[in-house]
C-alpha cells in the first residue's frame, strides 16, 4: 500500500453529533475522495461516539496517516465548573492577584454588580519570597524553603492540580521553573501548570489567570486524550493523534495535553479555518466568516486567506460581567447571544429583543414540540417559511405548529401585531444584532465589508446571511458543500501550527534592531524545539514574524508583519512606514511621534499535508434536476414570494439559479433572496451573488 | 395593550430601534476608538473619558460604553457650542473645541470636550462627542490641577467653543494654542487626534444610517428612544416610595454636606441648596457637574441598564444656589472636583439607602484616592508619571457580602494597572497588591475588601501627590452591621525607616527605597454580625480574612 493511499481524517465531538471527514486518494481511480459522517456523541465515554463515527465511515484505521481530533471538553469543563481542584503559588505579597483581578465594572449603573468568583479559594493561593525584575534579572533570590509546607497542606486539602505564577516570569521563567521543579520533586504525581510554558506575556492577572484554568482543566484533559489515545491505538490506528487549537493549528495530542487551556476555543477555531482556506481555494482570500449555530452567532474576519490570532481572549466576559482572562492564541472572533434557540422577548416598553438567552435543545424553541413555550429566531424562520416544514431539524422533527403560533402570538401581542408580523420582526433585529457584530470586525477595524466574501455556516448561517449581505453591501456570499460538518471540514485542512507571543518592551531605533531580532531568535529557538519534541523535521518549519508597535505613550498595539531582512538598520525606515500606515488605516490618522514595540508574534506551522480535489467542470445551469417544488417564503422586509424549492444532494457544478429559491437538504435552509443569484462551483459550494450593486449611498 | 400599539406608526418600530442599535454601536465605537488610540494613561486606563451621539439640538440619543460618570455633561456641553456659535457656522465636516466649565458642560479644565456636527441631505440631524481628561492643560501645577490653586486662571487653558476643525480643515492656531498651554505637548496632540477620530467614526456610521433610512426615520427613531428611555424611567420612579428625604454628613475636610430628595409621581427633585459657600480651595463642583452623580444614582435607582439617553433622566429636577460648592461662581477653582462629587454621590446613596435598602448594598470605600506618581525613570531617564485612582471594598447588600477590590461606583469599566506593567513604565517596584485584612465591615453581610498597594521607589527625584477622602470617616453600615474601614496611605522612609500616615498630601518629595503604602477600605457591614451563618465565618477564618478569636469576638461562637 503506496503513501498516496494514505487517509486524513478528522473527527469533531460536538454536543449532539460527534462528524468526521476523510480525505483520501481512490486507489483505483487516483482520484481524490472525500467522505462525510455522522454518529451520536457518547458522553461521558466520547471515545466510543469517536470510534462509532469511523465505523461508520468504514475507515480503515491502518491506512490513516494523520487524525485529526476536536472537542468540547475543556470549555465544556469550564463552563459547568467541573474541573479540578487547583492550589495556586505565586510571589510574596500577590497571593490576591487572582481575586482583586483589574477592578473594572462592566454594569456600571448597576450597583449590585458580583465580580466574577475566583477559581481558588484564597486558602488555596500561596506565595513564596522572590523577585524578578521586569528586565528579566534577579531581584531578589527565590526561597523554596516554604514549598514543603505549601504541598502537605495542597494534598491535605485533597488539591488535584497546582498553578504556578511568578512575577515577571514573561522576562526570565527561571523561578518558576525551579519552584515547579520543586512542587514536582516532592509530589510528583499532580499536575503543575507553569505560567510561562503557556504564554510570555506581560500581566500578573491574565498569566495568573491562564495558568489557573489551564490547571483547573488539566486532569480532564489529560483523562479524556489519554482514553481517546489509547482507544485508537488498540484499533492500530495507523498515525498520530493531532489535536485542534484555539489558534487555528493542530499540535500533538502530548503537548495539547500538557496546556490544554489551548484548546478553548477549538470549535470555532475550526470553522473559521475552513473558511479560510475555502476563501483561498475559490480565489477569494477576504473573508468574513459567519458561524450561526443554537445559541450564539459567531464571526471573524480573514485578510488575505489569513485568520487573525491574539491573546486577548476572555471567558464568561460581556456588558454584565468582567469575565475571566485566558492569554492565549485564539482566533479573534466576535460572539453574540443570536443563534437559533435564542428567545424573543418585548419588555415592558414594547421594545423587541432577540436574546441573549436561549431555549437551548431542552425545551428547545417552541416549534420542537418539547414544551417550549417562547418564541425563538427558529419558530419565526419556520412561520415564515423559510425553513422547510417537511424537513425541519433534518426531518427528525415534526414541528409543532400550534405551539409556534401561540409564542408568537404572545410576542406580537405585546408589540399590538399578529403573529406573522412579530415573526418578521424578531428576523429582522435577530439580523441587525448579528450585522452590529460582524461590523465590529469589519467597519470598527477599518475593512470594508464591501470588499469581503462572506461565509456562512452553521444552522442559521445560510438563512440568514444575504439578509446581513444586504446590510453591509456584501456582493458574495458563500455556502460550503460542507457545511453540515464544517468544523471537522477545517480541522482537516488545518496546519500543525504553534502561535508565540512575547512580550518585548523596545524603542524602535536603530541601536535597537539586534535586540529586536535576538527576541525573535530566541522565540524561534523555542518553536524549533518544540516542534522537534513532536518529531517534526526543523526544515519543515515555516515561520512567519509580526512586531507589535505603538506610538511612545499609547497602550494599544497594532502587528505588523515583518521579513527576516526587515530588521537590518538601513530597512527601519521601510518598518516605521508600515506601522504608520497600518496605524493610519485602523484608525483615521498618523503621528510623527516615537515608536515603542512591545511584543512580538511568531507563528510556526508546518503545512498540512491534506491535498485539495480539482473542481469538477460546470455542466447544464438549469437546475431543473434539482427542483422539488415552490414555497411560500416570507422574506421579512422583501416581501412574500414564490420560492423555487431545491434539493442541495441533486445539486450539480454549474447549476445555477435567480432568487427567491430555497435549497434543502444540507442539515439547513439556504435562502436566495430576490436580486441575488445562486450558482453551483466546482466544489459544489453554493456561490449566491447579488444581481445589482445596492444602492449607492455608504 | 402597551404604548407602542397607539404610537402614530409613520415608522415601523423595527426600523426605529435597528436606527436606536446604531446610535448605540456608533457611542461605543467611539468609545472604543478612543481607548485604543489615546496618548495619557488615564484616558486609556482610568477612562476618564466618555462618548456620546445627541440628537441636533444637543440632547443626549445615547451615552456610550466604558463608564457613567460623565453620561450628563456632553448634551449640555453640544449646546453651548450650539449657542456661542450659532447655526450658520456650523457645518460639514467641522469639528468644535471646549473646555470652560463656566459656560457649562466641562467638570474642570483638564476636560476638553470635542464634537462634531452630524449633516445629512444638507441638514444638521446629530452631533457626536466625547469628553477626556488631558494630562496637562497648563496651570500652575504639572497636571494643572493643584491643591494650591485659588483661581481657576491658575488651572490653566480655558478654551471656549471654538471651530478646531473647518470644513475637515484644521485650523492651526486653535492646535497651536492647545499645544502651547501644554506641559506634555506630545500627549496633548495625540489625544486631541485620538479625540477628533472618535467623533469622526462616530459622525460616519451616522450619514451612513441616516443615508439607509432617511433623514425622517432617524429622527424619528431619535425622539422614540428618548421617550422610551423616560417610559423606563417614569416606571422606575413609579417603584420609589414617595416622601422627602434628607441626610447629611460631614466630610473628611470638616464640611457639612446636605442632599434632600423628593420623589413625587413625576419627579425626583434633589435640592442641594443648603451646603457650605463656594470654597477657595479647588474642590468646588459645578452645578453641571453635580449633576452627574444624580443622574448616576437616579438611573441605578430607575433602570440598571447600561444606555442612557435625555429620556432617562428628564424626571430629575436639581436645586442649587448661587455661590455654593456645588454652584461657584467665577473665579473659583475646580481642579479636585471629584472630591467634593463622590462624597456628593455617596451622600445621596447613602440616603436612599435608607429607603430602598433592598436595592442599594452599604457604603463603599467612596473615594478616587487619586494617586498621582512621578520623577525621573531610573532605567530609561526619561520622566514618568503614574496619575490613577485606587480600587477598593464595596459595601454588603441583603444577599450578598460586598465585592472586594473594585473601583468606586463613578467608574465603570476601568481596570487597574498590572503590577508587571506598572514596574517596567514607571520604573518603581510593586511591592505587594494584597487584600486589605484590616477590621471593619462585618455583619450578617460582610463588606467587601479593600487593597494594600505597595511602591517602592526608585526615582532620585521623585515626588507624590495623594488626595484620599473617607479617611477619617469610614464606610457606613446598614441595619446592625459595622462600618467598614477608612482609606489611607503612609510613607516609609528609607533614610530612617518612619512611618507618616496621611490622607491628603501634596508635591512630597520621594527618595530611592521610600515606600508608599497605599490602603484603601473595606465596605461596610449588612446586619447584625451574630446573625452570619456559622460555614461563612469559618470561610472567612480559614482564608485568612479574619482571626478565629476576632471571628469569635464579633460573630459569637
Amino acid at each position: 500500500m503506496g503513501v498516496d493511499s494514505q487517509i486524513r481524517v478528522a473527527t469533531d465531538v460536538g454536543g449532539t453529533f460527534t462528524d468526521l471527514v476523510t480525505f483520501g486518494v481512490d486507489e483505483d481511480s487516483g482520484a481524490i475522495e472525500i467522505r462525510i459522517a455522522k454518529a451520536a456523541t457518547t458522553p461521558p465515554d466520547f471515545d466510543l461516539g469517536v470510534l462509532d463515527v469511523f465505523d461508520r465511515a468504514e475507515v480503515p484505521f491502518e491506512r490513516v496517516e494523520s487524525h485529526v481530533h476536536g472537542t468540547t471538553v475543556v470549555i465544556n469543563a469550564i463552563t459547568e465548573r467541573k474541573g479540578a481542584k487547583v492550589g495556586l503559588i505565586g510571589t510574596e505579597g500577590f497571593r490576591d492577584t487572582l481575586e482583586i483581578a483589574r477592578g473594572n465594572r462592566p454594569d456600571f449603573f448597576n450597583l449590585g454588580y458580583r465580580k466574577p468568583e475566583p477559581f481558588v479559594p484564597r486558602y488555596l493561593r500561596r506565595e513564596v519570597p522572590g523577585r524578578m525584575s521586569y528586565q528579566g534579572e534577579q531581584r531578589e533570590p527565590l526561597d523554596l524553603a516554604p514549598v514543603a509546607g505549601i504541598v502537605d497542606d495542597f494534598r491535605a486539602d485533597g488539591v488535584e492540580a497546582i498553578a504556578i505564577c511568578l512575577l515577571h516570569s514573561w522576562a526570565n521563567p527561571a523561578h518558576e521553573r525551579r519552584l515547579s521543579e520543586e512542587v514536582r520533586r516532592l509530589w510528583p504525581e499532580v499536575a503543575v501548570v507553569v505560567s510561562s510554558d503557556i504564554t510570555r506575556e506581560w500581566r500578573e492577572y491574565e498569566r495568573t489567570s491562564t495558568a489557573v484554568l489551564s490547571a483547573y482543566v488539566q486532569p480532564v484533559a489529560q483523562r479524556y486524550l489519554g482514553r481517546l489515545d489509547e482507544q485508537l491505538r488498540s484499533r492500530e490506528l495507523g498515525g498520530p493523534t493531532l489535536v485542534m487549537q484555539s489558534n487555528c493549528g493542530v499540535a500533538s495530542a502530548a503537548s495539547v495535553a500538557e496546556a490544554p487551556i489551548m484548546m478553548v476555543e477549538s470549535g470555532p477555531a475550526s470553522g473559521f479555518l475552513g473558511a479560510a482556506e475555502l476563501g483561498r481555494r475559490i480565489g477569494r482570500p477576504d473573508v468574513l466568516a459567519l458561524d450561526i449555530g443554537g445559541t450564539t452567532a459567531k464571526c471573524s474576519l480573514i485578510e488575505d486567506g489569513r485568520v487573525r490570532v491574539m491573546t486577548d481572549y476572555w471567558l464568561e466576559r460581556d456588558r454584565e460581567s468582567a469575565g475571566y482572562p485566558a492569554m492565549v492564541p485564539v482566533v479573534d472572533l466576535v460572539e453574540i447571544g443570536n443563534g437559533g434557540g435564542s428567545i424573543a422577548w418585548v419588555d415592558d416598553f414594547g421594545k423587541l429583543h432577540v436574546g441573549p438567552q436561549s431555549a437551548g435543545a431542552d425545551p428547545g424553541p417552541a416549534s420542537y414540540g418539547q414544551g417550549g413555550s417562547q418564541a425563538t429566531t427558529t419558530d419565526a424562520n419556520l412561520w415564515l417559511g423559510r425553513i422547510s416544514r417537511d424537513d425541519f431539524c433534518g426531518g427528525e422533527i415534526v414541528p409543532d405548529l400550534d405551539a409556534t403560533e401561540r409564542a408568537l402570538t404572545e410576542v406580537g401581542a405585546r408589540m399590538g401585531v399578529g403573529p406573522t408580523e412579530a415573526a418578521r420582526g424578531i428576523v429582522r433585529i435577530a439580523n441587525n444584532n448579528m450585522v452590529n457584530a460582524l461590523k465590529l470586525i469589519s467597519l470598527n477595524r477599518g475593512h470594508d465589508p464591501r470588499d469581503f466574501t462572506l461565509v456562512a455556516f452553521g444552522g442559521g448561517g445560510p438563512m440568514h446571511a444575504l439578509a446581513l449581505a444586504d446590510e453591509l453591501g456584501v456582493q458574495q456570499v458563500v455556502v460550503p458543500s460542507t457545511a453540515s460538518v464544517f468544523s471537522a471540514w477545517g480541522m482537516i485542512v488545518s496546519d500543525l501550527r504553534h502561535d508565540y507571543f512575547h512580550t518585548v518592551l523596545l524603542d524602535v531605533d536603530r541601536a535597537s534592531v539586534g535586540a529586536i531580532a535576538a527576541a525573535f531568535s530566541e522565540a524561534e529557538r523555542q518553536a524549533v524545539k518544540d516542534f522537534v519534541a513532536d518529531a517534526v523535521d526543523a526544515g519543515a518549519i515555516r515561520m512567519e514574524r509580526f512586531g507589535r508597535f505603538r506610538y511612545q505613550g499609547q497602550e494599544h498595539t497594532t502587528e505588523v508583519a515583518l521579513d527576516a531582512d526587515d530588521l537590518a538598520p538601513e530597512r527601519l525606515a521601510g518598518l516605521t512606514e508600515r506601522f504608520h500606515a497600518a496605524y493610519e488605516a485602523e484608525y483615521t490618522y498618523r503621528l510623527d511621534a516615537p515608536i515603542e514595540m512591545v511584543g512580538l508574534h511568531l507563528v510556526a506551522s508546518v503545512p498540512s499535508a491534506a491535498v485539495a480535489p480539482d473542481p469538477q467542470p460546470p455542466g447544464d445551469p438549469d437546475t431543473g434536476p434539482a427542483r422539488i417544488g415552490t414555497r411560500t417564503v416570507d422574506f421579512a422586509e422583501l416581501g412574500i414570494h414564490e420560492a423555487a424549492l431545491l434539493a442541495a444532494d441533486a445539486l450539480r457544478p454549474g447549476m445555477t439559479c435567480p432568487g427567491p429559491a430555497v435549497v434543502e437538504g444540507a442539515g439547513t435552509s439556504v435562502l436566495v433572496h430576490p436580486g441575488w443569484t445562486m450558482t453551483v462551483d466546482g466544489h459544489r459550494n453554493l456561490v449566491l451573488d447579488a444581481d445589482v450593486t445596492p444602492e449607492e449611498g455608504r | 395593550m402597551t404604548a407602542t400599539a397607539d404610537r402614530p406608526t409613520a415608522h415601523d418600530p423595527i426600523t426605529l430601534e435597528i436606527i436606536q442599535n446604531s446610535f448605540q454601536a456608533a457611542a461605543d465605537e467611539m468609545f472604543v476608538a478612543m481607548k485604543k488610540t489615546a496618548m495619557s494613561s488615564i484616558i486609556y486606563e482610568v477612562l476618564d473619558m466618555g462618548t456620546a451621539v445627541l440628537d441636533e439640538d444637543g440632547e443626549l440619543a445615547s451615552s456610550g460604553a466604558g463608564i457613567p460618570a460623565f453620561v450628563g455633561v456632553l448634551d449640555k456641553a453640544c449646546k453651548v457650542i450650539i449657542e456661542t456659535i450659532g447655526s450658520d457656522d456650523i457645518g460639514p465636516g467641522d469639528v468644535f473645541l471646549t473646555s470652560d466649565p463656566y459656560r457649562g458642560g466641562v467638570t474642570h479644565l483638564n476636560d476638553v470636550v470635542v464634537a462634531m456636527p452630524v449633516f445629512a441631505d444638507g441638514e444638521l440631524i446629530a452631533w457626536t462627542a466625547n469628553i477626556a481628561h488631558n494630562s496637562d492643560v497648563g496651570g500652575m501645577a504639572p497636571g494643572s490641577a493643584s491643591g494650591e490653586a485659588t483661581e481657576i486662571f491658575q488651572e490653566g487653558l480655558r478654551l471656549p467653543p471654538v471651530k478646531a476643525i473647518s470644513a475637515g480643515e484644521p485650523v492651526r492656531a486653535i492646535f497651536d494654542i492647545v499645544q502651547l498651554n501644554s506641559r506634555l505637548r506630545e500627549a496633548s496632540e495625540g489625544d486631541l487626534w485620538a479625540a477628533i477620530a472618535a467623533v469622526r467614526t462616530g459622525e460616519r456610521r451616522l450619514r451612513e444610517v441616516a443615508a439607509r433610512y432617511g433623514v425622517d426615520a432617524f429622527r424619528a427613531a431619535s425622539r422614540d428612544f428618548m421617550d422610551y428611555g423616560e417610559q423606563v424611567a417614569r416606571a422606575g420612579l413609579a417603584g420609589l416610595p414617595e416622601g422627602t428625604f434628607e441626610l447629611e454628613e460631614e466630610i473628611d475636610d470638616g464640611r457639612v454636606l446636605h442632599v434632600a430628595i423628593t420623589i413625587t409621581h413625576d419627579e425626583f427633585v434633589v435640592d442641594l441648596t443648603r451646603n457650605p459657600d463656594q470654597a477657595e480651595a479647588p474642590t468646588n463642583c459645578t452645578r453641571d457637574a453635580a449633576m452627574i452623580p444624580v443622574q448616576m444614582l437616579f438611573k441605578s435607582l430607575t433602570d440598571g441598564g447600561i444606555n442612557a439617553n435625555a429620556g432617562s433622566f428628564r424626571p430629575i429636577r436639581l436645586v442649587t444656589r448661587p455661590g455654593s460648592v456645588f454652584e461657584p461662581v467665577e473665579p473659583a477653582p475646580m481642579g479636585f472636583y471629584y472630591d467634593l462629587l463622590l462624597p456628593l454621590y455617596d451622600l445621596l446613596w447613602r440616603c436612599m439607602a435608607q429607603v430602598v435598602p433592598d436595592s442599594l448594598g452599604a457604603g463603599h470605600f467612596a473615594s478616587v484616592c487619586a494617586t498621582l506618581i512621578g520623577g525621573t525613570h531610573p532605567d530609561t531617564g526619561r520622566p514618568y508619571s503614574i496619575i490613577e485612582p485606587q480600587i477598593g471594598g464595596w459595601g454588603a447588600s441583603a444577599a450578598h457580602d460586598g465585592n472586594s477590590a473594585m473601583f468606586s461606583g463613578v467608574h465603570g469599566d476601568t481596570f487597574n494597572c498590572p503590577a508587571e506593567v506598572n514596574e517596567a513604565k514607571n520604573g518603581l517596584v510593586v511591592r505587594r497588591m494584597s487584600l486589605n485584612t484590616d477590621e471593619g465591615g462585618e455583619g450578617r453581610r460582610t463588606g467587601g475588601r479593600g487593597i494594600v498597594m505597595e511602591y517602592e521607589l526608585r526615582a532620585d527625584d521623585g515626588h507624590a501627590t495623594l488626595a484620599f477622602t473617607r479617611s477619617k470617616f469610614p464606610p457606613w453600615a446598614l441595619d446592625g452591621g459595622r462600618p467598614g474601614s477608612p482609606n489611607y496611605c503612609e510613607v516609609v522612609a528609607a533614610e530612617d525607616g518612619s512611618t507618616t500616615r496621611y490622607s491628603f498630601a501634596s508635591g512630597l518629595d520621594t527618595a530611592p527605597g521610600d515606600v508608599i503604602r497605599i490602603v484603601t477600605g473595606n465596605g461596610g457591614g449588612l446586619g447584625d454580625p451574630t446573625e452570619r451563618e456559622r460555614s461563612l465565618v469559618e470561610r472567612d477564618v480559614r482564608n485568612g480574612l479574619i482571626s478565629a478569636e476576632r471571628a469569635a469576638e464579633i460573630y459569637g461562637s
